[in-house]
């Protein structure tokens, strides 16, 4: 059995570090934001028909979305949004053919803008600022 | 012919490449739209419906979150894709997945459409 060969049972070396290169980290975060984000759009859609049913029907899902475990789960979004939207830039850039040389660097320099971006979501969401 | 076509089944398409980049930077654009509306010119953020309704009130607002509909399910559905296109499936997976996508992509968008239309309706009421 070819090991390298992608295949649905070989989905379990996403979550395995071991011997990744850099950029094949950074490939394997872009595809799990990736689903995060997807599951999320969906489920933010049909949180959205709470709009047609009415100011009520809306106004009570605002409350239950101040809890504490919705905010959590909104700022794992944020995180994967910044983290998905950094990686995806720079992996345009790359695919275009710009920048090759220095993709190793570029990616650690977006990751730690990504990194602060998300402390800064963080402190507002849960400060209360 | 009849490989071309099981081959385009199973690979990613320069041109659905390029919709899938172009709406993922039309994501960032309205994104940043979205952050500076919600941060910085409602300090406080879109807190209810009224709130809501106030803000599509203003006409450059539908068409906005049309487009950042549009891109967002076009970019995550064709992402998705590229994910299924990693793992190697058979063509006739592909033939269940291609189709099904597209259903789920129109009916996504046609219902988003829908929500904004009555929103518009009831803030011009």
């Amino acid at each position: 059995m070819n090991i390298n060969k992608p295949s649905p049972s070989h989905l379990w070396r996403w979550f395995d570090p071991r011997d990744k290169s850099i950029g094949t980290i950074a490939f394997i975060i872009n595809r799990l934001s990736a689903i995060g984000l997807t599951i999320y759009l969906f489920l933010h859609l049909a949180v959205l028909s709470k709009l047609v049913a009415g100011s009520q029907a809306y106004d009570d899902f605002l409350i239950l979305a101040k809890s504490p475990a919705i905010k959590i789960g909104e700022m794992f979004v944020i995180a994967g949004g910044i983290i998905h939207g950094l990686n995806g830039i720079r992996i345009t850039i790359n695919s275009l053919g710009f920048l090759l040389k220095i993709q190793n660097g570029l990616l650690v320099g977006l990751m730690i803008i990504a990194l602060a971006a998300i402390v800064y979501f963080a402190i507002r969401m849960f400060s209360g600022a | 012919m009849e490989t071309n076509r099981l081959q385009k089944n199973i690979t990613e398409n320069v041109w659905l490449w390029l919709v899938k980049i172009i709406a993922g930077l039309g994501i960032v654009i309205f994104l940043t739209i979205h952050f500076i509306v919600n941060h910085l010119v409602a300090p406080e953020g879109l807190l209810s419906y009224a709130d809501i309704l106030r803000y599509y009130s203003n006409p450059i607002v539908p068409i906005m979150e049309a487009g950042f509909l549009i891109f967002a399910v076009v970019h995550s559905l064709l992402g998705l894709r590229s994910i299924i296109l990693d793992l190697n499936p058979s063509t006739k997976v592909m033939r269940f997945v291609n189709p099904l996508l597209i259903a789920v992509g129109s009916a996504s968008i046609i219902y988003g459409l829908w929500l904004l239309l009555v929103l518009v309706q009831r803030a011009s009421l």
